[in-house]
């Protein structure tokens, strides 16, 4: 008990009688909110986000100012004055006027939601159409809003073949090791050359000493090297045909290791990373008889990045579902790295228990590595801080497990508007718009 | 005066860490709902409060803060919301402070954080949770519908404004945010929007927020709201902070995060911020709870691999 703390917390003025309580101005703050609106649009567009603004509050651009500085770089700022006294607000304005909820209420998963996962199908492979001249690459832009637009994606052909990607890079590497011997390209190659530059450089740009967030500023000095050098990595495998792709391809790999002004990480990233991996089947640069050499040895040292950049720069789990989600950065090489497991003479799901198997075949396996790293990193139980993974450890096989995932990546991580709002579409990924999907679905049943 | 037999066998339940049968979290949330309906979008609270961030249902780390701070009623609390999603108890944590806000409805105020919200927990946790401990949705339901009740923000003493997340370029005066319509659905954008989801920067001005909902704002503007509304700090969340609490913007804002060892792995003390009778402010920091029993945690195959 603390005596500091005993007087009683009774809160004024209110709750006000209904009686006496004011009539609130509904009107003119409705007009407020929607003027608003239009204010936002013109920012969001207007506004670079790095810009250093010292704009006055945007909704008071006719009121009168006075002209003080501001106080870290010390450029003048436009300040609304201050008024004439500061009042006491608690007993002007009226509490809010009230609306029944809706009912039902908004996004109420449906109910048939188990059943639905159930019955959904497992997600298959698919070929990669490669383009050919004449090309038209642009810069891509984010297209995803709303979970109709999701539908929309994942009904077109551009989710559909990436997904199918996804699955035939997992089925490409079934029952292989690591260390396997695969065709590794000269393309494959140079991308491993690349990323071990990008390794290098968490060397030569060191944690600054911090404390006060957990994400370490130096991963922004990390990450603009990244972008600075971007178009010159790229060009290092690129045929010279294909030059002019930078400008489609760059925003999907400067993506694909974390976020520099929030200093985060999580499977929207890593989901970018693929997308990379995919433009460049797309076009050519990465071929099916790749795809071994791709998983076995690009993403294993894709991996070692990440969990090295997630340790020395401290990333936060970029939208981490916690405990609820499989893991708190990665998705992908879990379903690679079941997929490497299917038919073991041996290693069941459950062995992921077995500290003895974690130790001794964590670098021939994905998924054992993900189990070892998240136990290596986490404090607690198991099946509380990974109460997912552990349910899937009673799963009786691996082929379960990797169908699993394929169908909860989809739905997961493909099927997510927070994760999804961020992703590319160009036209190497094509957003088709509803316009078009109309005109191919009236053509298709003409046909 | 109605018995508080029921209510205190409840909290005396949840605090052990079990959770209530389906039909008490929905008449629990009835009566929350009426007291709740009642509040301000900017709720005054009197001195002394503890004020608190972030729990994520942290259930354990809970008990540790009223073990640190007081319990309730001795010391009254606010929370600044963003009790579910993540941690592995979400449904015991928001339970217990629903309960105790009924049980002790001046001695605790709840606001909402951004997690408070149907879509955001379909997403984080809080929805999985509930089917996998109810079986079905209906606790997700009464929960989330409660959310929409939530007070924005609160303001100790005419003196400190307490919010989850930030700013708004909408909001100039705590009179623009009384006027909002609060009981909805966390919108995607606009004014309410904006004080569960902004951020303070570095950078003056308003900035694009890169979590894709509220913004960022500078210290000018947290300077210019304090001024106009007679304030002396403004009292957030919303950010994993190392110390558990961090001021920025020359004192003018400082975060609150309550839940340590974030997400089992951050490595962050947690902290909470008590308010003293004549407004002095005093930082209680905290590391993660020792555990005290075994978490059931019988294994369930998930639909995805049935």
């Amino acid at each position: 008990m603390r005596p500091s703390n005993k007087s009683p917390a009774t809160n004024p003025p209110g709750p006000p009688c209904n009686q006496h309580r004011p009539i609130p101005h509904e009107h003119s703050s409705k007009i407020k909110v929607e003027a608003f609106h239009l204010h936002r649009h013109f920012y969001r567009n207007m506004e670079p986000q790095s810009e250093h603004d010292h704009s006055p509050n945007p909704k008071t651009p006719e009121s009168p100012t006075t002209n003080t500085c501001c106080a870290k770089c010390g450029c003048p700022t436009n300040l609304a004055p201050p008024p004439a006294a500061a009042t006491s607000y608690s007993e002007i304005s009226p509490p809010p006027t009230y609306r029944p909820i809706r009912s039902p209420a908004i996004n109420l998963p449906p109910n048939n939601h188990s059943q639905a996962i159930i019955l959904a199908p497992v997600p298959q492979s698919q070929k990669i159409p490669t383009i050919s001249p004449p090309f038209h690459f642009q810069i891509p832009s984010k297209r995803i809003q709303s979970p109709n637009d999701i539908r929309h994606f994942i009904d077109s052909d551009s989710g559909k073949n990436f997904l199918g990607f996804v699955v035939a890079l997992s089925e490409s590497i079934r029952g292989h090791k690591i260390s396997d011997a695969f065709l590794q390209s000269h393309t494959v190659n140079t991308i491993l050359s690349i990323i071990a530059d990008l390794i290098q450089w968490v060397d030569e740009i060191p944690p600054t000493q911090q404390s006060a967030r957990y994400g370490n500023v130096a991963y922004r000095t990390w990450h603009s090297r990244l972008v600075d050098n971007s178009e010159s990595l790229m060009l290092r495998f690129l045929p010279n045909e294909l030059h002019s792709a930078t400008i489609e391809i760059v925003p999907y790999f400067t993506d694909s290791f974390g976020n520099s002004s929030r200093i985060d990480y999580g499977t929207g990233h890593e989901t970018n990373f693929a997308a990379w991996l995919y433009c460049l089947a797309r076009m050519g640069v990465i071929k099916e008889g790749d795809y071994q050499a791709v998983v076995a040895r690009v993403f294993v040292k894709y991996l070692e990045l990440m969990r090295k950049l997630q340790l020395v720069y401290c990333l936060e789990p970029a939208g981490s579902h916690g405990v609820w989600g499989l893991d708190d950065y990665h998705f992908l090489p879990f379903i690679f790295g079941s997929s490497q497991l299917i038919d073991h003479k041996y290693m069941k799901p459950k062995s992921i228990h077995n500290q003895d198997i974690l130790d001794n075949f964590s670098n021939e396996y994905m998924y054992l590595s993900c189990i070892a790293f998240v136990k290596k990193v986490k404090k607690g139980l198991f099946a509380e801080h990974s109460p997912l993974l552990d349910d899937i450890s009673g799963v009786p096989n691996w082929n379960k497990v990797n169908s699993g995932l394929l169908k909860m990546y989809k739905a997961e991580v493909l099927e997510k508007v927070p994760i999804m709002q961020h992703f590319l579409f160009g036209w190497l990924i094509k957003w088709y718009g509803v316009f078009f999907s109309f005109v191919n679905d009236l053509l298709f049943h003409m046909i | 005066m109605p018995s508080h037999g029921d209510l205190d066998r409840q909290i005396a339940h949840l605090m052990e860490c079990k959770p209530l049968a389906e039909a008490e979290v929905k008449t629990l949330c009835d009566q929350a709902r009426a007291i709740l309906v009642e509040e301000w979008n900017v709720q005054p609270v009197k001195c002394p409060v503890t004020v608190c961030g972030d729990i994520h249902g942290q259930f354990y780390d809970l008990i540790e803060l009223f073990r640190i701070g007081g319990n309730a009623p001795d010391t009254n609390y606010l929370f600044m919301g963003d009790y579910v999603d993540r941690g592995y108890y979400s449904v015991e944590t928001v339970t217990l402070l629903v309960a105790l806000k009924v049980r002790y409805r001046d001695r605790i105020t709840i606001l909402r954080g951004n997690h408070e919200s149907r879509q955001i927990t379909q997403v984080y946790g809080f929805y999985d949770e509930c089917l996998r401990k109810y079986g079905n949705a209906n606790v997700w339901k009464y929960f989330t519908d409660l959310f929409d009740y939530l007070p924005l923000t609160a303001l100790i003493e005419s003196q400190i404004f307490c919010l989850h997340g930030g700013l708004s370029p909408s909001l100039d005066t705590l009179d623009n945010i009384r006027a909002l319509d609060r009981i909805q659905e966390v919108p995607h954008e606009g004014p309410m929007c904006d004080l569960l989801w902004s951020d303070p920067d570095d950078r003056c001005g308003w900035g694009i927020s890169p979590r894709g909902a509220g913004y960022t704002f500078g210290q000018d503007i947290a300077t210019q709201f304090n001024h106009t509304n007679g304030l002396t700090l403004i009292s957030r969340a919303h950010q994993l902070v190392m110390e558990g609490y961090n001021w920025c913007q020359e004192k003018n804002v400082v975060t609150v995060f309550s839940a340590p060892n974030y997400c089992y792995r951050c490595g962050n003390m947690a902290a909470i911020l008590e308010i003293g009778e004549n407004m002095d402010q005093n930082f209680l920091q905290f590391d993660p709870a020792p555990r005290q029993i075994e978490p059931d945690t019988t294994r369930k195959t998930p639909d995805y691999f049935l």
